[in-house]
């Protein structure tokens, strides 16, 4: 059972760290199960790609490290982890893959613990041309696990080999679509991209099609990792059976639906990974009571066990840890196209209703936060002085009967559904919808479908109301939210919402150069937004608890999958 | 799940030639001396009529959450206390158990007694082509792995049954089909027919085949007598025992299936409770069920312990009236 | 009889085709989208247009199934749409291995307990032990397996510590006897009550009475005479019961972490993974098929007066 809930969800947990993505691009934000229970999910702590960070220092991930004398290598570390449907970083689509490729391969830059691009197998480079060239001067001396040199040649031949049509990456539009040529490469339309240039062994020259200032951020992303064209073309598809990379590790073992072991990679540019072994558990099973038994060393907290391991005198107490919380808002969407949801009296009523604290304190522990706007706390242009919809059952029903649909009988048949390949389909969902059926005497179905269909619904924008998914953050920009959810026509929204004022607002806030006016655009388009009850706005992701055991030190848990094993030790190696 | 494997146990039953009432009579005084099949049959009876008559049993709403009592212990309001949003676990029972009532129920009669007896009296009486075609049918249907089959429908079929029933309610005018939870139930009964029907329809054939050579029906349809007929009167009554025997095996599986469908969230629509969602919410999917059943006991046990008294009863049940139809084996 | 086996396995494929069809309908017409569900959050209909192209999926269904079939002859069930690059032999494969040995080890309980303890009962029939053993076994059967296996790992891997929660290693490791326990155990009951009633059967025969008057001893009668004609009808129903317990494991091996075909073929149907789905099918598919076949086989030997036709 642990694994079926999240399988499905997990795909979308990834991300994408689509990140990165320049307002020219429409898709973005990753949209991820809710399921509010914190799972014993089969990764147990989601790496999600998500943020690269551009202002530095946003959110510092939490290092949790213990004085227990130096660092010292050897030993192993055990997860529980489900099968990466790929190794091969060009296609990663999910963090489940993205959560093994980022510790075999590496490209030019990468994010350090803080979400900051940091030099990888560039050791500098330099902005020219206004933001449009970027020359990158490779790190001397650096080779794949292989032995082999890297070199710039194969940068260009890695980049090149992502965007081509037989390769048949699902982003590499979004990650180098920037890049001039890179677009008729994939297109089919021409052999190679001409904004990619060796100018000799160790420098590279890369030309985009505008000053994009995520571009750096974009190239962060495994479709830009480099890979080894003799390995890749030794071995057709199986080639990622036995990688070669330029990460801190190398896959020593991988057995589909069994493991996955990594072991150092002697051929690392820099400082040798502490950890003898890597092991990835993919088969599964109880994670908590295995964590119990000691046969794995991280595990997340379901909402069941929460009681018992918050407990001061359970043993487990003490290896209790924070995971820090993801930029993401919980929500029930509506279809503003679609009665009753196209008269903004009825969205209200049905937002005033529902007492949101309440629920968090007795359903969810307080887990979750009570969310009245859409964009996070601590995320830029958050509005504290946001007062939303609060509860108000006064309100609530004098709007309801002022609205076109005040009559039960004549009322349209509400669904609000949600995806669910396991169990129940979400606390929160049934006991909002109970509580308007009780305070309101709105009847509202639940209709509860697996992921494939719920996915293919909502991509046509098919659902009249819907439940049960979250939207993270993907880049620490209101756009994220704001432009992509709301802006008249775009993919990532959902429910048709449209405002000509807000519309007004995000075209403009696109061009606005300064942080301080773009942000206040936001807020003024994020409270119409919430004033005219786009959204049922419900809960803010806070940190999340997980059990890692105590001879761990200096594991990160960060809300992108970054190289992070490398760093990590423990007390009884050797 | 595994119970599916107990209805292959069908006994082997022997052409007899008591007539139909008489028989029956015999046996169900036979039944009465069995203490076991009864107190079974007791338990069965409590089980289905809280089932039957949840709307009258419920002391609350299913679906009615109270946020201000959750996850309290059993007291004098709330019978097994209340799950984490506040609702009743007793009323959530019952209205489980009927879920699963109508689930057996429904499936007993359109796949074992509908189809299957109906398919199996056609093809044991009239052999030849038609017998190939039903046997090669039931041949593929059951070829499918159950539980597989189970799933793939639930999981691409129902989403558009339920579909199409909202919009005909929208168009008709009729209404309560989908939020009676109707259209599911149909949905599974559907999927779980193939558990049902083929081993019903190759028992009857078996039987048909052995009986339309006796002597008596020869001796009927000597006299003239229509096909139908015969079939009615003297070949219906001597396959309904060991019908009745291979049913109340497949009952529990039925029921356990149907059980283990709502656990992975693809059986009944929510609100409506079931006893696997209720396992499932107990559980919280994803852990030992150590955490709950430290701390709420009632909440797992409660569910669990119908289920397993619905399967334990059904075999028990269905070992007394094989014994009582088949006192050979004795 | 020759000439019927020979239809029957003639029959065999054609009944494998009419299956793929079926869920090549079911694959085509039913909502979800493997390739949505590949994409996620990264949909947009560009993306999915071109591997939509390179997965084959925009040939008409009949020219995908007809694709299928030509490939699956030669022993090429296709590549997961979800594993990118793998093939379907290449993930079911080892799955199917680990699935059979814990199936073999929940059999092998299921069969050293319930065969025994069917003869036993039946022979104590008419004292309290006959009906203590089957409401025992019964019991258990009715167990759900949500229940059966958490209060298994609890009590033997966290309270007792005798073997570890979760994991394979294999035929001969310890980690397969809770999950083997897990699926056997509930199967006791089945072959308890059939070995009984079979039993019983047998000690109203003529033989037996003439064995007993013949002096030989009660060893000799129950062994040689009793015991063996007894086991007959319970082989005829092994190949069956086998057959349907990969079906039955599939929950257990998600709660154990069993690397089989549990996880997988839940999985595969939520991603719409066809190709796997597919195969899967079919090897349950003729799995059953041969376990029907063989146990017709198996009735003309024990029983040569049944003659099949």
């Amino acid at each position: 059972m642990t694994g079926i809930g999240k399988l499905m969800h997990k795909s979308l947990f990834l991300g994408a760290a689509a990140a990165v993505m320049a307002a020219a691009v429409a898709c973005g934000g990753s949209e991820s199960s809710a399921d509010p229970v914190v799972s014993a999910s089969p990764t147990p702590v989601p790496t999600r790609a998500s943020a690269p960070q551009i202002a530095p220092g946003l959110q510092d991930s939490t290092p949790l490290s213990g004085d227990n004398g130096g660092p010292r290598a050897g030993g192993r570390f055990t997860l529980v982890y489900s099968d990466p449907p790929t190794l091969d970083p060009h296609l990663v689509v999910d963090g489940t893959s993205f959560g093994v490729v980022v510790e075999l391969f590496s490209g030019l830059v990468s994010l350090d613990k803080s979400l900051r691009i940091v030099p990888e197998l560039a050791e500098s480079w330099e902005v020219l041309e206004g933001g449009t060239v970027y020359k990158f001067r490779l790190r001397p001396g650096i080779k794949f696990s292989n032995g082999d040199p890297v070199t710039a040649q194969d940068f260009k031949w890695s980049l090149e080999r992502a965007g081509r049509p037989e390769t048949a990456s699902a982003v590499a539009e979004t990650y180098l679509g920037d890049i001039v040529g890179m677009q008729d490469l994939i297109d089919g339309d021409a052999g190679e991209a001409s904004g990619i240039q060796v100018i000799d062994e160790r420098n590279l020259r890369i030309t985009i099609d505008a000053p994009k200032a995520y571009f750096l951020a974009k190239m962060t992303y495994p479709t830009a990792y480099v890979l080894n064209r003799k390995n890749v073309e030794s071995g057709g598809n199986g080639w990622t059976d036995s990688p070669v990379g330029t990460g801190a590790f190398t896959l020593s073992e991988y057995r589909v639906g069994q493991r996955i072991r990594l072991a150092r990679n002697e051929n690392y540019w820099g400082r040798q990974a502490y950890l003898d072994e890597v092991f990835f558990n993919l088969s599964g099973g109880v994670s908590m009571a295995m964590y119990e038994n000691d046969e794995i060393d991280i595990t997340g907290v379901g909402l069941a066990d929460l009681d018992r391991v918050n407990d001061p005198s359970e043993p487990l107490n003490r290896d209790l840890v924070d995971t820090p919380a993801q930029f993401g808002v919980q929500y029930i969407g509506f279809n503003v196209d679609k009665p009753p949801f196209d008269d903004p009296k009825f969205r209200q009523a049905l937002n005033l209703a529902v007492d949101k604290e309440l629920i968090s304190s007795q359903v969810f522990a307080d887990l979750f936060e009570p969310a009245f706007g859409i964009i996070p706390p601590d995320f830029p242009g958050f509005d504290p002085d946001l007062v939303g919809l609060r509860y108000d059952l006064d309100r609530a029903k004098q709007l309801l009967s002022e609205s076109r649909y005040a009559d039960a009988a004549s009322r349209p048949r509400i669904v609000v559904t949600v995806p669910g390949s396991g169990g129940s389909p979400g606390l929160d969902v049934e006991v909002i919808a109970d509580l308007w059926r009780q305070e309101l005497g709105v009847n509202v179905e639940i209709q509860q479908v697996e992921w494939a269909t719920y996915l293919q619904d909502l991509n046509r924008k098919r659902l009249q109301a819907w439940g049960g998914v979250a939207w993270q953050a993907d880049y620490p920009d209101p756009q994220d939210f704001i432009d992509i959810l709301f802006y008249s026509d775009t993919q990532g929204n959902r429910g048709n919402y449209s405002n000509a004022r807000v519309d007004e607002l995000i075209v403009q806030a696109r061009t606005e150069q300064d942080i301080q006016e773009r942000i206040k655009l936001y807020r003024e388009a994020e409270q119409i937004i919430v004033e005219e009850a786009a959204w049922l706005p419900l809960w803010f992701d806070t940190e999340r608890k997980a059990l890692l055991k105590q001879r761990v030190q200096d594991y990160t848990f960060s809300q992108i999958a970054i190289p992070k094993f490398k760093d990590v030790w423990v007390t009884d190696a050797g | 799940m595994t119970a599916d494997s107990l209805d292959q146990k069908a006994p082997q039953p022997r052409a007899r030639s008591l007539k139909g009432r008489s028989h029956f009579r015999l046996a169900f005084a036979r039944l009465r001396r069995k203490k076991l099949g009864m107190a079974a049959m007791t338990v069965l009876s409590l089980i289905y009529l809280a089932g039957i008559f949840a709307p009258v049993l419920e002391t609350h709403g299913y679906s009615d959450t109270n946020l201000l009592k959750t996850q309290e212990g059993p007291d004098t309001e709330n019978f097994l206390g209340t799950d984490r949003l506040g609702r009743d676990t007793y009323t959530r029972l019952i209205w489980g158990i009927q879920t699963t009532v109508i689930v057996t129920v429904a499936t007993l009669l359109t796949g074992a007694l509908l189809l299957g007896l109906t398919l199996g009296l056609i093809a044991g009486y009239m052999r030849g082509a038609v017998d190939s075609v039903i046997a090669r049918v039931g041949e593929v249907v059951s070829a499918f792995p159950d539980i597989l089959l189970i799933i793939l429908l639930a999981a691409t079929v129902r989403p558009r049954v339920l579909n199409w029933a909202r919009s005909v309610e929208d168009g008709t005018g009729i209404s309560g089909l989908v939020s009676s939870g109707f259209v599911d139930f149909v949905v599974i009964g559907i999927a779980l027919l193939p558990l049902s029907w083929f081993g019903t329809m190759r028992l009857v054939r078996g039987q048909v085949l052995q009986l339309r050579n006796a002597d008596y029906v020869e001796a009927a349809r000597a006299m003239g007598m229509s096909t139908p007929r015969i079939l009615f009167r003297h070949v219906l009554p001597n396959v309904i025992s060991p019908l009745i025997v291979t049913v109340s095996f497949g009952m529990g599986a039925v029921a356990g299936t149907e059980i283990a469908l709502s656990f992975f969230g693809l059986g009944v629509q929510p609100p409506r409770p079931s006893l696997g969602i209720m396992i499932a919410e107990a559980t919280g999917r994803g852990s030992t069920a150590t955490s709950v059943l430290t701390q709420h006991p009632e909440q797992l046990l409660a569910p669990i312990a119908v289920v397993w008294l619905l399967i334990f009863s059904w075999n028990i049940l269905g070992d007394a009236l094989t014994d009582v139809f088949n006192p050979r084996s004795r | 009889m020759l000439a019927y086996m020979v239809r029957r396995l003639m029959w065999t494929p054609v009944l494998l085709l009419i299956v793929s069809i079926i869920v090549f309908v079911l694959g085509t017409y039913g909502p979800g989208d493997p390739v949505e569900v590949r994409l996620g959050q990264n949909y947009t209909p560009q993306a999915a247009e071109r591997l939509r192209e390179q997965l084959g999926l925009n040939d008409s269904p009949a020219v995908q199934w007809g694709r299928y079939v030509w490939d699956a002859i030669r022993g090429d069930f296709g590549d997961s749409y979800v594993f990118q690059g793998r093939s379907v032999g290449e993930i079911l494969g080892p799955r199917l291995w680990v699935s059979a040995q814990l199936n073999i080890a929940a059999f092998t309980i299921t069969l050293i307990f319930g065969v025994p303890l069917g003869f036993y009962a039946a022979k104590r029939q008419g004292t309290w032990r006959d009906p203590a053993v089957v409401l025992t076994s019964l019991a258990l059967f009715a167990l759900p397996v949500f229940i059966i296996a958490p209060f298994l790992i609890w009590l033997f891997a966290l309270q007792l510590d005798w073997v570890p929660v979760s994991g394979w290693g294999g035929f001969f490791d310890k980690r397969i006897i809770l999950p083997a326990a897990t699926i056997g155990v509930p199967g006791i009951a089945v072959f308890t009550r059939l070995m009984r009633a079979s039993t019983l059967d047998v000690l109203g025969q003529e033989y037996i009475r003439t064995a007993r008057s013949k002096g030989l001893s009660e060893m000799v009668v129950n062994y040689r005479h009793i015991a063996r004609n007894a086991l007959i009808p319970i082989m005829t129903i092994l190949g069956f019961t086998f057959a349907g317990l990969f079906a039955g494991s599939l929950i257990t091996e998600l709660i154990y972490g069993i690397p089989g075909v549990g996880r997988i073929s839940l999985d595969s149907i939520f991603a719409r993974d066809f190709p796997v789905i597919t195969a899967l099918v079919l090897i349950g598919a003729t799995m059953l098929v041969f376990a029907n076949l063989l146990i017709d086989f198996a009735y003309t030997i024990v029983d040569p007066r049944i003659r099949l036709q």
